[in-house]
């Protein structure tokens, strides 16, 4: 599932608890891709600056490689956005730009296909970027389900929590 | 005719004459004193000579233009006079209201002395929000810090302190006014701010309250707000209604107590069943998801009564003056022994998650309709907010983790 493409973890934390995570946050954050097996070269924070972000390399059931970023500014106060670092295209060809219940996208940013992994009800503090992360893990499988079969990830995924 | 000045506009008065206005409600005998014109009128207005020299009162002809005379001392002392024809007549005088009469009624209950140098800082001025301040103000607290961007629309009026006069006006500013209305020495110090963007603003004026009100709409207002209380050691209390009122309530979080994350991650707590008052705020909230069409949207909106909210309303400035009397002497101390619960539940009626309690009528012990019900909730170990920040308990996603597994092998 996962693959190692990216280099190693932590560049630096963020300077101020307000642009995003704190220190004390990523640390545990970290804590859990560890105890998950998850290996240091699969996520990078880029927590300097106003926007912080990480990327994490995902690897679907058929081998296929994406990248994922992962918006942290208002993390974890708020659902981070998360996007496929390219522009994804339906089965009839159609850019996966807008927003979708069908199959859980929303308003695309940058060019790049934005998953809907997470509803502002069911969001609390408590969720770790692992737990994100393999919800997008998710996500992808059953893009490439739909791909091959033509049902909406809807239909498999039966609507996330 | 019942006159009335304003003794804190009085205090103000300098020099030896000038012109103020009289208001006067037409057919009902009563009118008002003041300096200047109010900032929002009323009745029916005239010129009123403010002075302290009694001598005017001999010169005929030169009242004619006013309608009444107050007349101060060099003692200080005020008079009134009525003016009719050129030729004053002495009114009895009331004031408006003094300021150690103001809450004469709530002596034995309340300690005023207490509430009055107490800082409140209230977040939202919905519904829920423009009740508390109001009803915080008639109880005595002599400071607050209001926070909202929004201003006061149509369908807010229904459950709003706010009256028609205040349509467009921003609901700081509304409030602003309703709370002078109750208690001209407040102090009130407004914030037309959105604090998920203003986080500094936000941190300041935690720190500088005595107690936070958080009745905002949403959870990453929550979110932001407990943050900063946890930060600060701020008691807080947070309130909201669930879907058409049917029920509401009460959260309480004080220094090293469990905070709103612990709170929302007791697994029996249903925090996805809130009440949206409106479709724009509900998008901007998250509460409508963004693919929801508006149709679909204008249907979720589903408001409930004034009278629904009122209780959990009334929750929350109880336990509001109890945090702020804590410690003092007075009529409301035994609540102490009362109020115990980190959480309280409301029901309005038998409706969603309240469907299968029980009627009100012989209910006995069981869950019913129009009772308080307390819970102590506890607080997550290592929690991702109020814990030592040491190794967070966070949600690692185990069940999502079961299914990415089974798609593996299927």
């Amino acid at each position: 599932m996962i693959s190692r493409i990216l280099h190693p973890v932590v560049k630096t934390v963020a300077a101020s608890a307000v642009a995003g995570p704190s220190p004390e946050r990523i640390r545990s954050e970290i804590a859990v891709f560890k105890k998950k097996g998850v290996a240091d070269n699969v996520y990078k924070f880029f927590l300097d600056g106003p926007e912080p972000y990480m990327v994490l390399a995902a690897k679907t059931n058929s081998q296929k490689v994406y990248t994922l970023r992962v918006e942290l500014k208002n993390f974890p106060n708020e659902v981070p956005k998360v996007f496929v670092t390219r522009m994804l295209k339906n089965l009839n060809g159609c850019k996966m730009d807008g927003i979708s219940g069908s199959m859980h996208t929303l308003e695309s940013e940058h060019g790049w296909t934005r998953i809907c992994h997470y509803g502002n009800g069911s969001w609390s503090q408590n969720v770790s970027l692992y737990k994100i992360y393999v919800k997008c893990c998710l996500w992808l499988n059953m893009y490439e389900l739909h791909l091959s079969t033509g049902n909406d990830i809807d239909y498999y995924l039966n609507h996330q929590a | 005719m019942l006159v009335f000045v304003d003794q804190q506009e009085l205090d103000h008065f300098q020099g030896t004459a000038t012109d103020g206005v009289a208001c006067t409600w037409e057919g009902e005998d009563v009118v008002h004193l003041h300096l200047a014109r109010p900032l929002h009128g009323y009745g029916k207005e005239s010129l009123c000579l403010f002075t302290t020299d009694a001598s005017v009162l001999e010169k005929a002809g030169t009242l004619s233009r006013y309608s009444h005379v107050v007349l101060v001392d060099d003692s200080k002392n005020v008079s009134a006079f009525e003016v009719e024809c050129g030729s004053p007549k002495k009114v009895d005088l009331q004031f408006i209201p003094s300021r150690e009469n103001l809450y004469s009624r709530s002596k034995g209950i309340l300690e005023v002395g207490t509430l009055a140098p107490k800082r409140v800082m209230i977040v939202g001025l919905g519904s829920f929000g423009s009740q508390i301040a109001i009803e915080l103000a008639k109880a005595g607290v002599g400071q607050f810090a209001l926070m909202d961007f929004d201003r006061v629309e149509l369908h807010n009026l229904m459950r709003h302190t706010c009256v028609v006069n205040d349509l467009g006006r921003l609901k700081t500013d509304a409030l602003y006014d309703a709370i002078k209305g109750k208690n001209p020495y407040a102090v009130v110090d407004k914030f037309p701010i959105d604090i998920n963007d203003d986080p500094e603003i936000l941190e300041q004026e935690v720190a500088k309250a005595d107690l936070i009100i958080c009745a905002t709409d949403n959870n990453r207002s929550r979110f932001n707000l407990s943050n900063a209380v946890v930060k600060f050691g701020k008691t807080c209390i947070f309130g909201r209604a669930n879907s058409r009122a049917a029920g509401g309530d009460v959260f309480r979080y004080v220094p090293s107590g469990p905070c709103y994350n612990c709170l929302l991650g007791n697994s029996w707590f249903a925090s996805d069943n809130e009440e949206v008052t409106d479709v724009q705020s509900a998008r901007r909230n998250g509460q409508i998801a963004a693919y929801v069409s508006e149709e679909d949207a204008n249907a979720i909106v589903q408001v409930g009564l004034s009278a629904d909210i009122n209780p959990i309303c009334n929750m929350m400035v109880k336990l509001s003056l109890v945090e702020l009397s804590r410690g003092t002497e007075s009529g409301i101390s035994s609540l102490e022994d009362e109020l115990i619960y980190d959480y309280y539940m409301w029901a309005n009626r038998r409706e969603n998650r309240f469907a299968n309690w029980v009627p009100l009528p012989g209910a006995g012990a069981k869950p019913t309709i129009l009772r308080w019900y307390g819970a102590h909730i506890q607080k997550i170990d290592n929690c991702a907010i109020c814990g030592n920040g040491e190794e967070m308990d966070l949600d690692e996603g185990d069940e999502v983790e079961v299914m990415l597994n089974n798609l593996s092998q299927d």
